[in-house]
């Protein structure tokens, strides 16, 4: 294990780095954000930036690219000491980071996005469309990708958006690339594209800084990794010389222990029936799910399994078939209010855009969805929001100042308490989660999964929608999963292993017969 | 519009929102209200003996109390994200049809009561086409605006409406411990929309519609009757400041009050920077409609010119909202 030191020169030991820092420090308001933090990157190696949400990794990147201006410690580039003073000069001298929600234009062509700003081509004021086409094919080309250059940039795929950034990238020759979260909207063969694309990019000799929170990937596609906790550069060592249980014991700080708490016992009463629902994607979708139980639903990106969620919840609307809470059968296409009414809540897929009001306090986003419970005659009382909002703070362990801090100032983990909490001071008799943990750290994680048990003790019927399917086996009693629309195999999770669900997810309808 | 912003729960009176900080010293933190100090400051040192006089203050309160009015529209439409670009042109329907209908004959009473329907119904017209129809804001009140100013010449027949009952004419001319009677009614509206913005379930359904469109649909508030409300409100609202406009000028055109329309967008975006969120909130428009009024009557008692002073408005809102923004990009 190598502890990071930047007082010893490593030049003699390793290659050069393309990218270092050393010893930075960054306060916000006198708090430290970064404290004597490190990072050293190698030409033509991807190193994953690893960290819970809160550990300095956005803050390193934002030191890293010039967007702020460190308090002490020193960058260097290829060896030698250099300031960014922003962005555009960090850009220059060939670092750039690509953010999964910035990452192109969509009002413009591809063409465009790829030789964007300085980069386009022009004579006295005029586009040279020509060369610009020629150039930006030149860029395609050199990661293999075949976008027709003319195409807006928002009629892409995610995955499509992700490589024209990177061939804008390296239009710019950049040689250091800083990748936050890139495959978190993708699906499963778009990642395995993607992965090609960085590992010929590491080929090249270009520099990758992954961020990401699946560690799987990160075993998978990274050559070193750096850890960090509390702001400061906790380790950096290989990969091949790593495992996956110390890397999250040593991001969290402590042993992760037991991930997952024990499974439950449900009961027999049925808390909501599905029957025959047909939607857009959703094809004659028939299941229960009984009082106490976590009902885990699992299947491929546009499998169906978010819109089966959004079906129940009332989000959407749906062409045929039945839903049943309790006793009550609602009518068709409830909407929200009324599936709400039933006991049904959602929380849903997108935290930032579906979840949460980022400019709201705490309360606010609470009462949101408990408008009626917090009035009398129409007329809200302070009192009860602040109340259920107490109250929901603390059960959930939410970290904020007041419950009038703004939610944009909280960290994923605690944002996703947030809605979790709105959604639970209605006690539903239903609670419909889609990919609960997407996006935060392990510690929270955890803490979500014994709160999904907790809920399902307490007689609560919870579905969870998720992608990662060792969280779907860890988390659940039962597991269904979905291809094209249908439900393609049920399993109890007990009896679950990652094959037998993958085969499902790919329609295999056999598949417990022959793995079996 | 941006699509997140506050609940604006924590307007300029409340002093929990940001701890160890007074209400007087947040407002002042606002380049907005720091905006009006000055400027009545300025205008208090040029004419000492005029500028903060009773009768002054008094003519002050008069002169905004129908664009309070129009604003408080506005700003409710803002709430929920969007704006309304027919309200003068809808206040100045409604006090046409007043004065054409008492004209030929009607009770004053039925005859207001036809125009704040006509009001209503002109705002519930712009709400189905912008929450149902899904057109934008934009493009919806900019139709109402043109088709409305149209309907109001047909009212009036392209002419000025007078000679309306004085018991009318009283209701915008009359006075009430020597304060005139539009004042008292601007405040009560006010006061009313606060109310309803701060302290209801609506005004909560509004503010979080205007937050997130969809966190709000998730939440169970039905957005799209959240919208189709706040136009309608506006449009009744705007309604009353029409009549009202009639009654003071004691007669009715298809263009009276026009610049209510910029003015009350602009004493909105004024007040918009007066909370931490940024968003519409009925106490920074008053500050908006106060730094409007303050220096309008202040350039006239200066001897300005109106034109002069159209110019100075805008680059007044410029500095103001510069002021705020800055704040803003320190944290």
């Amino acid at each position: 294990m190598t502890i990071l030191d930047g007082a010893t020169d490593p030049t003699r030991l390793e290659p050069r780095p393309a990218l270092e820092a050393r010893e930075i420090t960054k306060r916000f308001d006198g708090v430290h954000a970064l404290e004597n933090a490190g990072l050293s990157v190698r030409p033509g190696e991807i190193h994953a930036l690893l960290g819970e949400n809160g550990a300095g990794k956005s803050t390193l990147i934002k030191v890293l690219t010039g967007i702020y201006a460190p308090d002490s410690g020193t960058l260097l580039r290829n060896g030698e000491e250099i300031e960014f003073a922003n962005v555009r000069v960090a850009n220059h001298a060939g670092v750039v980071a690509l953010y999964q929600e910035l990452s192109v234009i969509p009002s413009i062509s591809v063409a465009e996005n790829i030789l964007l700003g300085d980069q386009t081509p022009s004579r006295g004021g005029i586009v040279q469309w020509k060369t610009l086409r020629r150039r930006a094919r030149a860029q395609l080309d050199s990661i293999n990708q075949k976008i027709p250059l003319g195409m807006l940039a928002g009629d892409l795929s995610p995955v499509q958006q992700t490589m024209v950034a990177f061939a804008r990238a390296l239009a710019m020759d950049a040689n250091v690339l800083i990748l936050d979260e890139p495959t978190a909207s993708l699906t499963d063969t778009e990642i395995t594209d993607l992965f090609a694309v960085l590992r010929s990019l590491r080929d090249r000799g270009v520099a990758i800084v992954y961020v990401s929170h699946r560690l799987e990937e990160v075993f998978e596609l990274c050559d070193r990794l750096t850890i960090m906790r509390n702001g400061q550069t906790i380790v950096t060592k290989d990969v091949a010389d790593s495992h996956i249980d110390e890397v999250i014991s040593t991001m969290v700080g402590r042993n992760a222990g037991e991930l997952y708490p024990d499974r439950g016992t449900a009961t027999t009463t049925v808390a909501l029936t599905a029957k025959d629902l047909d939607g857009r994607r959703v094809k004659d979708v028939s299941f229960e799910v009984h009082r106490g139980e976590v009902l885990g639903i699992g299947g491929l990106a546009g499998s169906g399994r978010s819109e089966l969620l959004r079906i129940l919840s009332g989000a959407q609307k749906h062409s045929a078939g039945e839903i049943t809470v309790g006793e009550t059968t609602l009518p068709k296409s409830p909407g929200v209010p009324r599936a709400l009414a039933a006991g049904i809540a959602l929380v849903p897929e997108e935290r930032r855009a579906q979840g949460v009001i980022l400019g709201a306090s705490i309360q606010d986003n609470i009462a949101v969805a408990n408008i009626s419970a917090v009035s009398t005659m129409g007329v809200v009382s302070g009192a009860r929001i602040t109340d259920i909002t107490t109250r929901g703070m603390r059960d959930l362990q939410i970290k904020a100042r007041t419950p009038r801090q703004h939610v944009s100032e909280l960290s994923g983990g605690n944002q996703q308490k947030v809605v979790l909490a709105k959604m639970l001071a209605r006690k539903p008799a239903v609670l419909l989660m889609d990919e609960p943990t997407r996006g935060i750290d392990v510690g929270t994680k955890a803490e979500i999964y014994r709160l999904i048990r907790r809920l399902a003790e307490a007689g609560t019927a919870v579905i969870t929608v998720s992608s990662e399917l060792p969280e779907l086996i860890g988390m659940s009693d039962r597991i269904l999963i979905m291809h094209e629309g249908r439900i393609s195999g049920e399993v109890a999770a007990a009896e679950a292993d990652e094959e037998i669900l993958l085969a499902y997810c790919y329609g295999k309808a056999d598949a417990h017969d022959n793995l079996s | 519009m941006t699509t997140s912003r506050n609940l604006g729960v924590e307007d300029a009176t409340d002093v929990r929102a940001v701890p160890r900080r007074s209400v007087g010293q947040k407002l002042l933190s606002s380049g907005t209200v720091l905006a009006l100090v000055v400027l009545i400051l300025f205008f208090f040192l040029m004419r000492p003996d005029v500028f903060l006089s009773f009768t002054n203050v008094k003519n002050i309160l008069y002169q905004v109390a129908i664009l309070a009015i129009i604003a408080g529209a506005q700003t409710i439409v803002m709430v929920v994200g969007d704006f309304d670009l027919s309200v003068a042109a809808t206040s100045a329907l409604a006090g046409a049809v007043a004065a054409s209908l008492m004209i030929s004959g009607w009770p004053i009473a039925l005859a207001i009561f036809a125009a704040l329907i006509v009001g209503l119904l002109i705002g519930l017209a712009n709400g189905l086409l912008i929450a149902y129809v899904n057109l934008s804001a934009f493009v919806a009140t900019l139709a109402t605006l043109t088709s409305v100013t149209g309907l109001a010449f047909m009212v009036t027949e392209g002419t000025t409406l007078f000679n309306l009952p004085p018991e009318f004419n009283n209701l915008g001319q009359g006075k009430f411990l020597e304060i005139p009677l539009p004042v008292f009614i601007a405040i009560g509206i006010s006061a009313i929309l606060w109310f309803v913005l701060r302290f209801t379930t609506l005004g909560r359904r509004w503010y979080a519609t205007g937050g997130n469109v969809e966190v709000s649909r998730l939440s169970g508030v039905n957005v799209r009757r959240a919208r189709l409300l706040a136009f309608t409100v506006a449009g009744f609202v705007s309604a009353i400041g029409g009549v009202l406009l009639a009654a003071r000028l004691g007669s009715a055109s298809a263009v009276q009050g026009e610049d209510n329309l910029l003015f009350s967008v602009a004493a909105v975006f004024l007040g918009m920077t007066i909370v931490r969120s940024g968003a519409a909130n009925l106490v920074g428009t008053m500050v908006g409609v106060a730094i409007i009024g303050v220096m309008s009557n202040g350039l006239n008692i200066l001897g300005v010119n109106a034109y002069v002073q159209q110019v100075v408005t805008g680059l007044i809102i410029i500095a103001a909202v510069t002021l705020s923004s800055l704040k803003t990009r320190e944290r």
